[in-house]
């Protein structure tokens, strides 16, 4: 346990420093009129997470992860709303259903070789957005759903934004330590394995199908689970926070943070809806840059930019690399130690 | 009489016009070295990738312990006892020599996605067992004070050490070691074919495909050799050296016979 | 479902199917020369619709100097992606490759969207808007010069191939780029042209539809799709398997569009490439050869 404890030392400081960060950001001392923002960090960072393993250790590229998004959304808010379910029985089932779901359209064609999967997920993304537009009788067409209730525990209802702001980091903290967990674990090294050599892992006995369609699916149940969260947060959902937009949005949280990282993919979140949330309207509004961020475009001109940016010149993602810059800068100053 | 642990019948594999292995019966003795050898483009490298099953056989069969493998993938194979190494050597990268082995112990245990997420003890205890076998197995080739480098810090040598040893970790009753001397030298050659020996003494069956005649003529018991797709000759080393046959195949080659 | 619709179906069929032929035959083009799958193909026949609109309505050009022009930036650009990306990020994973396509798209599509607006364009039709009449159903002209169109660039595709040296240079990098290197072919140059040309093709589609079924910045992840499921259907390597998969494709939407019953609306024509998309990949997951399925 000790030995653990040393080997990842860092990563429990950094940790420690995360915990306490999240704790006193929302305070009035620093951002509390950004809860909002900081909660939808929370919430991306859940579908980004799982997008992150599936790309980086199975080098499978998933086009789609919205469709997962909105159906943990639409499914929670379905039947929380209409059939009047107990909401934590909703997310359940949505995620139930969201991963039975990925793995009938996964299992074929991840036996395949090459990368089906990306266009496969493309497809299935827009299907999956337009018949949230347009199955009215269930989904409340183009204007979606209210009137979502809040998630509760016994007599407490989460319905400040503190409170939601609690909760949803909570599970984003479950779920990043649980990530981290496997990744450290035979399975986190069968998924390496994978990512080496997939012929070197069969030999080992890695069967190499079989886990490509795990991760797939697990990333397709993270993506459920923010969904129902994010319902339950906004109280309404509509098909436009699930188009195609909204994958190449997380995609792009993926990609920033770092593919075959999991507490990149929480740097990856922030950047990105920083970006979006913050910096592109205060772009906007300064004269240099008006006529560029006019139209909606220029969200998509950014995403671009940095998806091949960052592709081309930092293929492991900022978060990575910066983390691996340190621990290069470390290994150096501990070498020149010993030789002195 | 010994067993034989693997068998081929009439073992054939065609790339569209070509015939990589044109009916090959063989048969490996359990407990003993087994050399293929044979020129360039003779098929050695496809028998083994039938035998470890990435490639399926266009017709013919292949028993292994007296059952036919049939079209079991090959992490299948791997888990019933067959293990193998790689002329490109293939090592992950992305972890340290000694999590490499430790892969090596994926098919002998067990616990999945839910034990490790939540901690369980039944994932520490596996762990403990998996490392204590990696260390093992890591030491058995010599390369016991590199576990915590990353592989490709190692030279070649010792690179291609450190994939027997993840193949040992699958604790494989039959292992298929493809051109394990390629790019080392004779110190190198040496503390291979002694390694090689220590691993038949562990009851390990091993079948190596091998250019350097000197390594193969040092080690291996029986010897079969390969052209063109057809088995034309097998006894032992000596036997096979004085061949007519053998002789011609070779000739071709560069490398003479001593 | 009456004769007359049956055929009018038939007709829109062919002739949607011909664009999604040409947008395939971009994808198996690029697929076969580098073994890249191009994200951004179908953004090239989004930018082969805006510009001949931009060159024709704005700039005033007669048509034919308009399509000649938008397919010739078209393939500059193309050239430009290869060269500022693929080209740039040496030795890039599969993973990479693909994100960098489709960052490409996105970026393309940003663009497009600033320059020209959200708003669906139409280029002038070719021979006016004056419909014929064939079998009880109504074709367009502009049908007819996609058609033509698309059957005179599968001929020009073809003697490329077979009797040009270039031609012949490309299908030697797709069969086998190290042995192309060896007699001389730079494979380099090749995916330049091979970008080029792909590029060229999905412009020259989205110049000539875009008269008849207007164009808008956001169009080309959808094409691209479609294109993408009837270069599947060819298996990425015929020509002429691809054309006719891209043209199954089209009757196939607008048959079930007809049809007009439950799944089978209007509203859920992307759905139609999808699921045929999803049974090609079944089909061929089943019966696989183990090589195809490992390492």
């Amino acid at each position: 346990m000790l030995a653990a404890l040393k080997k990842h030392k860092w990563s429990y400081v950094g940790m420690a420093a995360c915990l306490l960060l999240l704790v006193l950001l929302p305070t009035e001392y620093l951002l509390a009129e950004k809860i909002s923002l900081l909660t939808a960090v929370g919430v991306y960072s859940i579908v980004a997470v799982g997008l992150c393993l599936l790309m980086g250790y199975t080098g499978q590229v998933a086009l789609g992860q919205a469709a997962f998004f909105g159906l943990g959304a639409y499914i929670s808010a379905v039947l929380s709303t209409t059939h009047n379910v107990n909401p934590w029985l909703a997310m359940l089932i949505a995620a139930v259903a969201t991963g039975a779901f990925a793995y009938v359209v996964g299992f074929p064609i991840l036996r395949l070789r090459g990368n089906y999967l990306a266009m496969a997920t493309l497809g299935l993304g827009i299907i999956m957005w337009v018949l949230f537009r347009n199955l009215s009788q269930y989904t409340g067409g183009p204007d979606g759903i209210t009137g979502v209730p809040d998630l509760s525990i016994g007599g407490f209802v989460f319905d400040t934004d503190l409170r939601k702001y609690s909760l949803i980091w909570a599970f984003c903290i479950v779920i990043l330590l649980i990530s981290q967990n496997v990744m450290r674990s035979r399975a986190g090294r069968a998924l390496r394995a994978i990512h080496g050599s997939e012929g070197a892992a069969e030999s080992v006995g890695v069967n190499v199908t079989q886990f490509k369609v795990k991760i797939f699916v697990l990333s397709a149940v993270y993506a459920s689970v923010a969904g129902s969260l994010y319902a339950h947060q906004t109280n309404a959902i509509g098909p436009g926070s699930f188009d195609f937009l909204a994958s190449v949005l997380i995609l792009t949280m993926a990609v920033v943070g770092g593919l075959a990282s999991v507490w990149g993919a929480v740097f990856g979140a922030a950047a990105i809806l920083i970006l979006k949330i913050e910096w592109i309207p205060e772009m906007s509004k300064m004269s240099f840059f008006r006529p560029l961020f006019m139209s909606g475009a220029a969200y998509l001109i950014s995403y671009g930019l940095l998806l091949m940016v960052v592709m081309i010149f930092l293929p492991n993602g900022l978060f990575v690399s910066l983390r691996d810059a340190f621990d290069s800068w470390r290994r150096r100053r501990t070498q020149r130690g010993v030789a002195g | 009489m010994s067993a034989s642990i693997l068998e081929t019948k009439a073992l054939t594999k065609a790339f569209g016009g070509l015939t990589a292995v044109d009916k090959i019966d063989l048969s490996v003795e359990a407990g003993k070295i087994t050399s293929v050898i044979g020129p360039n483009g003779a098929g050695k490298t496809t028998l083994f990738n039938l035998i470890a099953g990435v490639y399926a056989p266009t017709s013919g069969e292949i028993l292994f312990q007296g059952n036919p493998l049939g079209h079991a993938p090959p992490h299948k194979r791997a888990a019933l006892g067959i293990a193998r190494t790689f002329q490109n050597v293939l090592l992950f990268d992305n972890m340290t020599a000694l999590e490499n082995v430790m892969t090596g112990q994926h098919p002998r245990s067990r616990y999945g996605f839910f034990e490790a997420a939540f901690r369980l003890p039944k994932s520490h205890r596996e762990e403990e067992a998996i490392s204590l076998a990696a260390k093992r197995y890591l030491t058995l080739v010599g390369l016991g004070m590199y576990a915590d480098r990353n592989p490709l810090s190692l030279p070649l040598g010792q690179q291609k050490l450190l994939t027997i040893a993840r193949a040992l970790a699958t604790e494989p009753k039959l292992l298929l070691l493809d051109e394990p001397g390629a790019g080392l030298n004779a110190l190198e050659k040496q503390s291979l074919s002694e390694l090689i020996r220590r691993i038949r003494e562990m009851g390990v069956t091993i079948v190596l495909v091998e250019h350097d005649m000197d390594l193969v003529m040092g080690i291996a018991e029986w010897v079969i050799v390969l052209d063109s797709g057809q088995k034309i000759a097998e006894g032992t080393a000596s036997q096979v050296q004085k061949d007519k046959k053998v002789i011609a195949a070779y000739l071709g080659e560069e490398e003479a016979i001593e | 479902m009456t004769t007359h619709l049956f055929v009018q179906s038939l007709t829109s069929g062919l002739t949607q199917g011909c664009i999604y032929a040409l947008i395939g035959l971009g994808f198996t083009i690029i697929f076969n020369v580098t073994g890249i799958i191009n994200f951004a193909q179908g953004e090239f026949v989004m930018l082969g619709g805006m510009l001949s609109f931009y060159f024709t309505r704005s700039a005033g050009l007669p048509i034919i100097p308009a399509l000649l022009v938008s397919v010739l930036i078209a393939a500059l650009i193309g050239a430009a992606l290869y060269l500022l990306t693929i080209r740039t990020a040496r030795r890039a994973s599969v993973v990479s490759l693909i994100i960098i396509t489709i960052g490409a798209a996105i970026f393309i599509r940003g663009i497009a969207g600033e320059k020209w607006g959200v708003n669906p364009i139409s280029p002038p039709a070719f021979t006016g808007k004056h419909p014929l009449h064939f079998l009880g159903a109504t074709i367009q002209p502009q049908a007819l010069w996609i058609i033509g169109i698309t059957l005179a660039a599968a001929v020009v595709l073809h003697f490329l191939f077979s009797s040009t040296v270039i031609g012949k240079a490309l299908r030697a990098c797709s069969m086998n780029r190290s042995a192309a290197g060896l007699v001389g072919i730079n494979p380099r140059m090749m995916a330049l042209i091979a970008f080029a040309l792909a590029a060229a093709i999905g412009a020259l589609g989205g110049a000539v539809v875009a008269p008849l079924s207007f164009m808008s910045y956001d169009a080309g992840v959808g094409l691209g799709l479609k294109g993408f499921v009837a270069a599947s259907m060819g298996g990425f390597k015929s020509q002429t398997a691809v054309i006719a998969g891209g043209i199954v494709l089209g009757v196939v939407e607008q048959v079930a569009i007809a049809i007009d019953w439950g799944p089978f609306k209007s509203e859920y024509k992307e759905a139609i490439a999808l699921v045929l998309l999803l049974l090609i990949l079944v089909v061929r997951s089943r019966k696989l050869s183990e090589e195809e399925r490992v390492s």
